[in-house]
């Protein structure tokens, strides 16, 4: 049973990383098509040669980063603000969150692109990230809300009866407890970002790719072994950092043991 | 300090860029240049495009479908054992997206297309080989890859708070592990499938692209169908009414999962 | 205490019962007991100490190491718990929150296919007996905490198992609840006539209710017997401390009947000890009468005085020792007084 329950699970893990490893296998493929025509590095010294590939990754990195700062401050709040709401006024506020969440993207995209359109905002990259910023404070709100159920609201108030003002015990007192939904919610964003490709399409402008819109003009005459190099590069370097960061958190609660035993 | 306000900069955001938008759609669905019209919801009903809905309600369905049967026993195995951390759960689920969904889709075509990864390994295990892509099953494979996710983490987020005394006072009571299941487990894991069953669902119906890439463009989806409207022919009204559409759907899924309180009873994304 | 029941034959016996966890945690240790049918039975003991997993070998939610349960004479230890004629009240209550009260005393019914009309019957004299009659279409969540208790019990209890686990179910009601609950669950198991194995740390609860209680520490049977035998006559220095207020000394047994501490040679009632053997005596803070210094077996000095309401709690100081004795007569700190002992009332243990 226990054999049939691992395997199940590498089952699923094998599909959903499959083309991950295609396409990294491909970035080292000496062909522009398909087929393993021996070890190159060449797609990768092409990034360098490639301008409109930079253009495209910096303005992906770009609108991910701001976008993704930006809704995890409002959404942060945000999510605060609504746990202390009640009634029909969070009931409403909810839904609304819903709303980017449940609905497909195309009617976001569209819907936003009508709104850009209706305020003579010229699309390009400031309605990129307006856009992002949309889509991505729904998921920051929910990875943030059950810590805010979780926590015990008596320790602010408990700052607060120690001479704490309101900012400071927020900082010092709901903040740590929140903050693993908050960086959640950030990654997340950050990462849907990334990913997304639908609603950019609808709410760039002429000449400011990222690199889905890239990927996507390419499709009909086959993707540049480049891109599958550049997404390699961003997908090790996600890799490095996560792996890097949980052995510091392991090392940290090591520590932690360490100490608490020797109590 | 009123902490309510703290939501005020959120509210004001979603009013603008969530709230006008809808209302700028269902103003289009009605208005061609100024003047009313029907002719975008007339439009739906053509024969040619209820074709179209059809055909994507149904590959939506059977994508959802497969989710679920899929998903649920995964997320049984993953809530069981104590020892899989909850964030890598959540991590290893959410960091194939760092590549971007769009090319993850296209690899596939690498994988399965007729001389393909997948064919290989078929025939050098001495099984026939297939024709995968450029069918509608393609992009129902394409659906279940890109959504899966959205199915797992609901339904495993709900069945990790299930209190195990719950189900140890179930056996306590003489019911044996399938009665379990079924009378105490699954009801209880109901929030977490129909959230999961609403987020993979509506952008399955939605999705475009993926008929593009996987299924040789030969089936015209509703996203597809949308995506025509505003980039092609420009018939804004047929296109708003498609979202107007969609929309009310979403509304209706709202009210039912409120009513069921389906995110509040742990059938949360997180 | 009177004997009302039959307590006869062991319906659960538990042979050499021992429990190392996965990290290597060894929290029972062979433990040998057994319980009589009809009996109620309190496993008690301060947290950790293995008494809430003996209780869940018996359910059947874990194996023991090794060792057997014995059931009626057959060793159904590696029988699963849907399989056990036992059934148990958990701690936090674990009520099917999805279904109404009615659905959750009638589960166990429906599992064992009872036709509708007897589970309707049968789910109405439960909630007469738990004293939540009409409350059938109840949601769970509706239910305050003591009610939610009195479901647990009767979703059990209509089972009609031979054996009732218990798991502390008293305690996370507030005081005056318990007291009544502990009442009420007396009467309930006199009633039916079920064997009740109930598990707490609680020793006040465990001398109201028991009538066998198994007192229970780091893993091992400490001791076994009556309320009255545990408290009046504690084999050893726990039980003596954790069965109620005790003074407990070192001391020396001079011969029978002759025990000596504190350089004074007294009186008492046990034998079998052997001569000059080091051994710990108890003695009960309300057993030692205080009289004017010079009658006194032992002098001492008042520290402290405490009202109790029924009577004074004074800490007295004599030989380096503080004895806490509980009296009606109340003496002044600083007050020099003498203390007297009976023979009775000094409980000679053996040393740990």
């Amino acid at each position: 049973m226990k054999f049939i329950k691992k395997s199940y699970v590498a089952f699923i893990l094998l599909i959903m990383y499959a083309p991950v490893a295609i396409l990294m296998v491909y970035s080292f493929n000496d062909s522009k098509l398909p087929i393993w025509k021996g070890f190159t590095l060449r797609w990768y010294e092409e990034i360098f040669k490639d301008y409109s590939i930079q253009q495209a990754f910096s303005n992906t990195i770009l609108v991910a980063v701001v976008s993704s700062i930006i809704a995890t401050i409002i959404g942060t709040f945000a999510a605060i603000g609504i746990e202390r709401m009640t009634g029909w006024k969070k009931s409403l506020v909810m839904n609304v969150t819903y709303i980017p969440l449940l609905s497909s993207e195309i009617v976001t995209g569209v819907s936003l692109m009508l709104l850009f359109g209706a305020l003579g905002m010229t699309p390009g990259i400031s309605t990129l990230i307006l856009s992002h910023i949309t889509f991505s404070i729904p998921y920051v709100i929910l990875s943030i809300m059950p810590k805010l159920k979780q926590l015990n609201y008596n320790i602010y108030e408990a700052a607060l009866d120690l001479g704490a003002k309101p900012s400071y015990a927020f900082r010092k007192v709901i903040l740590p407890e929140i903050l693993p939904g908050v960086l959640a919610g950030l990654f997340i964003a950050f990462t849907l970002s990334i990913d997304d490709f639908i609603i950019s399409f609808f709410n760039t402008g002429p000449g400011v790719d990222t690199l889905s819109i890239k990927v996507f003009s390419m499709t009909r005459k086959g993707v540049a072994p480049t891109i599958n190099a550049i997404s390699t590069i961003m997908f090790g370097t996600i890799i490095i950092i996560l792996i890097t960061t949980n052995i510091m958190a392991s090392k940290k609660q090591k520590k932690i043991n360490k100490s608490n035993k020797s109590l | 300090m009123d902490k309510k306000r703290l939501a005020l900069p959120y509210v004001i955001w979603a009013s603008i860029f969530v709230v006008v938008p809808v209302l700028i759609i269902v103003y289009y669905s009605f208005f061609d240049k100024g003047i009313f019209t029907l002719q975008g919801y007339k439009q739906v009903l053509n024969p040619r495009y209820l074709g179209n809905i059809m055909d994507s309600i149904g590959i939506a369905f059977i994508s959802t479908v497969i989710c679920l049967v899929l998903a649920y026993p995964l997320a049984m195995i993953l809530s069981s054992k104590e020892m899989s951390a909850k964030g890598i759960i959540l991590l290893l689920v959410i960091l194939p997206m760092w590549m971007n969904s769009l090319l993850r889709t296209y690899a596939w075509g690498y994988l399965l297309q007729d001389t393909g990864v997948v064919n290989s390994l078929l025939s050098s295990m001495g099984l026939p080989t297939m024709q995968f892509l450029y069918k509608k099953s393609a992009i129902v494979f394409g659906n279940v890859y890109n959504f899966f996710p959205f199915m797992v983490l609901p339904i495993y987020n709900v069945l990790c708070k299930i209190d195990k005394n719950v189900i140890e006072a179930s056996y306590d009571l003489g019911a044996d592990k399938f009665t379990t299941f079924k009378r105490i487990i699954l009801p209880l894991s109901m929030p977490g499938v129909i959230t999961g069953i609403v987020m993979v669902f509506m952008p399955a119906l939605t999705t475009f692209l993926v008929s593009r890439l996987l299924g040789g463009g030969k089936t015209t989806l509703l996203g597809d169908l949308i995506e025509q409207q505003f980039n092609k022919t420009g018939d804004w009204a047929f296109g708003s009414a498609l979202s107007v559409i969609l929309m009310i759907i979403i509304l209706i899924t709202l009210v039912f999962m409120s009513k069921k309180d389906s995110f509040d009873k742990g059938g949360g994304l997180f | 205490m009177k004997e009302t029941k039959q307590q006869t034959e062991p319906i659960i016996n538990l042979v050499n019962i021992s429990k190392t966890f996965d990290d290597g945690a060894q929290i029972l240790k062979d433990i040998n007991m057994y319980i009589r049918r009809n009996e109620f039975l309190t496993l008690l003991g301060p947290s950790g100490c293995g008494k809430t997993t003996l209780l869940r070998i018996i359910g059947g939610f874990e194996e023991a190491s090794s060792g057997e349960v014995l059931f009626e004479g057959s060793n159904i230890a590696k029988l699963p718990p849907y399989k056990r004629r036992i059934n148990t009240v958990f701690q936090k209550y674990a009520l099917f929150p999805h279904m109404t009260v009615g659905e959750n005393i009638a589960f166990g019914l429906q599992i064992k296919k009872v036709d509708q009309k007897t589970i309707d019957e049968k789910v109405a004299q439960m909630l007469e007996l738990v004293n939540l009659k009409g409350f059938q279409d109840r949601r769970i969540e509706s239910l305050s905490g003591g009610q939610q208790q009195r479901i647990a019990i009767a979703r059990a209890v209509v089972n009609e198992p031979e054996v009732l686990l218990l798991d502390e179910p008293l305690g996370a009601l507030d005081l005056k609840l318990r007291k009544g609950m502990q009442m009420e669950l007396k009467k309930i198991q006199q009633k039916l006539g079920i064997t009740f194995i109930y598990v707490t740390h609680d020793q006040e609860e465990a001398l109201t209710m028991s009538d066998t209680i198994a007192v229970m520490n780091e893993g091992r049977v400490q001791q076994i017997g009556t309320p009255v035998d545990i408290y009046n006559e504690p084999k050893n220095a726990f039980v003596a401390d954790f069965i109620g207020e005790s003074n407990i000394l070192q001391a020396t047994m001079i011969k029978d009947y002759l025990v000596s501490f504190h350089g004074v040679d007294f009186v008492c009632v046990d034998t079998g000890f052997g001569e000059n053997v080091a051994v710990d005596v108890v003695i009960r803070p309300e057993d030692i009468r205080i009289v004017k210094e010079e009658e006194g077996m032992l002098k001492g000095t008042v520290e402290s005085v405490t009202f109790k309401g029924v009577h004074y709690e004074m800490m007295v100081k004599s030989n380096n020792y503080t004895w806490a004795v509980h009296s009606t007569a109340m003496a002044p700190v600083g007050a020099k007084v003498g203390m007297v002992l009976t023979p009775e009332d000094i409980h000679i243990m053996k040393r740990g």
